[in-house]
């Protein structure tokens, strides 16, 4: 159960830990008793309104409210939304308008969002420590995330109390031992489920979240305070070492315990040099999509010998009451060894996309596993399994890539590209640059025209993430056989 | 080498890879203040430097750059070496 077994063990360690660090926000500390006295505040003003949706908006601030925020919205039986203050306004009223938000949390000075029904969380009178849990159910929601979507509209994972208790659970599958002595990164936006496991698991625990500054350059904070304040525990995509890999030389953190990956397909070369950055350090490489709550399966690196197929490490075995499967285009269980779309099922798996049927038929089927009917999600992911198995992973079926660790469909940024360039087409494509990371390059089907408008036109609908870095012009595409556009020629546009 | 040369030569690597001239030259000057200079584009800054100065950062160092001002510093101790 979420309640005992999550929020139930947090208040717990409040209490235990009441002067221990739970957060190191911009060099200052807080304790598990300022955070617990946060949170008694925001509830306090949560419980004082007359109607609340049971979704509310959280503006993603880099401070201690912000995570108090999430705490005292689940004390009260609510889910957070989260929004990014830098994301364009429009796309963050999208998001508020599909999950019927009335109600905002907001940390900062900002009135940007005064039209709806705004809490300053740091405005709060102070208030006598309130910590108890009040009972929901099982399947109320915990948050419910947006992540980008092929119409070129945000769309919404839900993720349940269950789902998350389950991947809480799961989580114990990855042996990693964490003590109140640890201190863990938490280097993600909250927009991202992986800043769950990097705030919640320490939390659970006892140990103190570091985060990182907004206006600071991430990968150089990030180098920081693993050099200066002996971080353990990091979870990491891995984009951030290929920022940090010109300088490994340079780096040894004999204080890290564990060194986790997730996101992206992690290459064995990168992660053979790292290891010699974390002499201590236990690597290991997880999967897992935010339908699936975070993660759901594992891989230990072992040095040269680690499993690996095109130079990218195995994604490993399940964790949890996780299932993983492999299907062909007919739906059919394949045997080791041969390819096909990785398919998951399990405590963890979502309710399906906020109010998005169409969506919904597409991504979720049901198949019979063992004489029982289950539920299954499509990861879009291209596998194998070998003979032990340990899951390979080759690479996304669709056009799905992922920036900076943020996952994109390439659709919704062409979508707003040819809406501003009327009859004109336009292909976004991922290319991979000097460092090893992917960025999007934008080809267009005309003479070399000004691009100026057509960007700040895509800064008014897009996070910075998906904003093109390249473009290039083309009088005609090239088709391949199908007929359809031949993306692997336009890349060589790039280079 | 003069602190203008340096100051001069960093506005052309900013405004090549940032693609934009919307800020002030001055030593206060951090990414906060500049539209676009994130990770990606402080990368290629860094490299963009070192190549024009032949010159090599430690990481250390680049942490140490709060500003353009910490910047220009780093870039004279290296240069008169």
């Amino acid at each position: 159960m979420f309640n005992n077994n999550v929020l139930q063990k947090f208040v717990d360690i409040c209490e235990y830990h009441k002067y221990r660090n739970a957060f190191c926000i911009s060099k200052t500390y807080y304790t598990y008793n300022e955070l617990g006295e946060c949170i008694s505040r925001i509830r306090k003003e949560l419980q004082s309104q007359t109607f609340i949706v049971k979704n509310v908006g959280l503006i993603e601030n880099d401070d201690l409210e912000t995570y108090a925020s999430i705490f005292a919205l689940w004390l009260e039986g609510l889910a957070y939304v989260p929004l990014s203050p830098e994301a364009p306004i429009d796309r963050n009223k999208d998001i508020i308008n599909q999950a019927g938000i009335t109600t905002i949390l907001d940390s900062s000075i900002n009135d940007t969002f005064l039209e709806y029904n705004l809490i300053k969380s740091s405005e709060l009178e102070k208030t006598t420590l309130d910590l108890e849990v009040k009972e929901v159910s099982e399947n109320d929601l915990a948050y419910l995330l947006f992540t980008s979507g092929t119409t070129g509209r945000p769309k919404g994972v839900p993720i349940s109390r269950y789902n998350l208790n389950s991947f809480v659970d799961a989580y114990d599958d990855l042996d990693v031992e964490i003590t109140y002595e640890d201190k863990c990164l938490q280097m993600f936006n909250l927009t991202f489920d992986l800043s769950i496991i990097s705030y919640l698991i320490p939390l659970l625990h006892g140990a103190c979240v570091y985060t990182i500054p907004k206006t600071e350059i991430k990968y150089s904070y990030v180098f920081e305070l693993l050099d200066e304040s002996g971080i353990s525990i990091t979870m990491m995509v891995p984009s951030m070492l290929q920022y940090l890999r010109p300088y490994f030389e340079e780096m040894n953190f004999p204080n890290m315990k564990y060194s986790l990956f997730c996101g992206e397909a992690l290459d064995l070369e990168l992660i053979n040099e790292w290891s010699s950055c974390v002499p201590n350090a236990i690597i290991i490489n997880t999967y897992g999509p935010t339908e699936h709550t975070i993660i759901c399966s594992s891989y230990n690196y072992i040095g040269d010998k680690s499993l690996t197929c095109n130079g990218v490490l195995s994604i490993g075995e399940s964790l949890g009451d996780s299932e993983l499967i492999i299907v062909d285009d007919n739906d059919n269980l394949v045997v080791n060894g041969e390819k096909g779309e990785l398919c998951l099922t399990g405590g963890q798996l979502n309710p399906g996309y906020w109010n998005n049927e169409e969506k919904n038929k597409e991504a979720f089927f049901n198949l019979e596993i063992d004489g029982k009917i289950k539920r299954m999600y499509r990861t879009g992911d291209l596998c194998f399994m070998n003979e032990d198995g340990f899951i390979m992973y080759l690479g996304r079926i669709d056009f799905q890539t992922k920036i900076q660790g943020f996952r994109v469909e390439l659709s919704e940024i062409e979508f707003h590209a040819k809406a501003f360039l009327s009859s004109i087409n336009a292909v976004a494509i991922a290319i991979e640059n000097k460092i090893g990371n992917n960025e999007i390059g934008l080809v267009i089907e005309n003479e070399k025209i000004d691009i100026t408008e057509l960007l700040d036109y895509l800064k008014s609908k897009l996070p910075s993430y998906m904003i093109p870095t390249r473009f290039s012009f083309l009088p005609v595409f090239p088709n391949n056989i199908n007929g359809k556009i031949d993306r692997k020629i336009l890349i060589n546009n790039f280079i | 080498m003069d602190r203008n040369v340096i100051v001069e030569k960093l506005r052309d690597i900013f405004v090549r890879i940032l693609e934009h001239e919307e800020f002030d030259i001055k030593d206060e000057l951090s990414a906060a203040d500049v539209n676009g200079w994130d990770s990606l584009s402080h990368m290629l800054i860094v490299g963009e430097v070192e190549d024009t100065f032949s010159i090599k950062f430690k990481f250390r160092e680049l942490n140490k750059m709060k500003n353009l001002g910490d910047m220009i510093e780093i870039i004279n101790s290296k240069v008169d070496l």
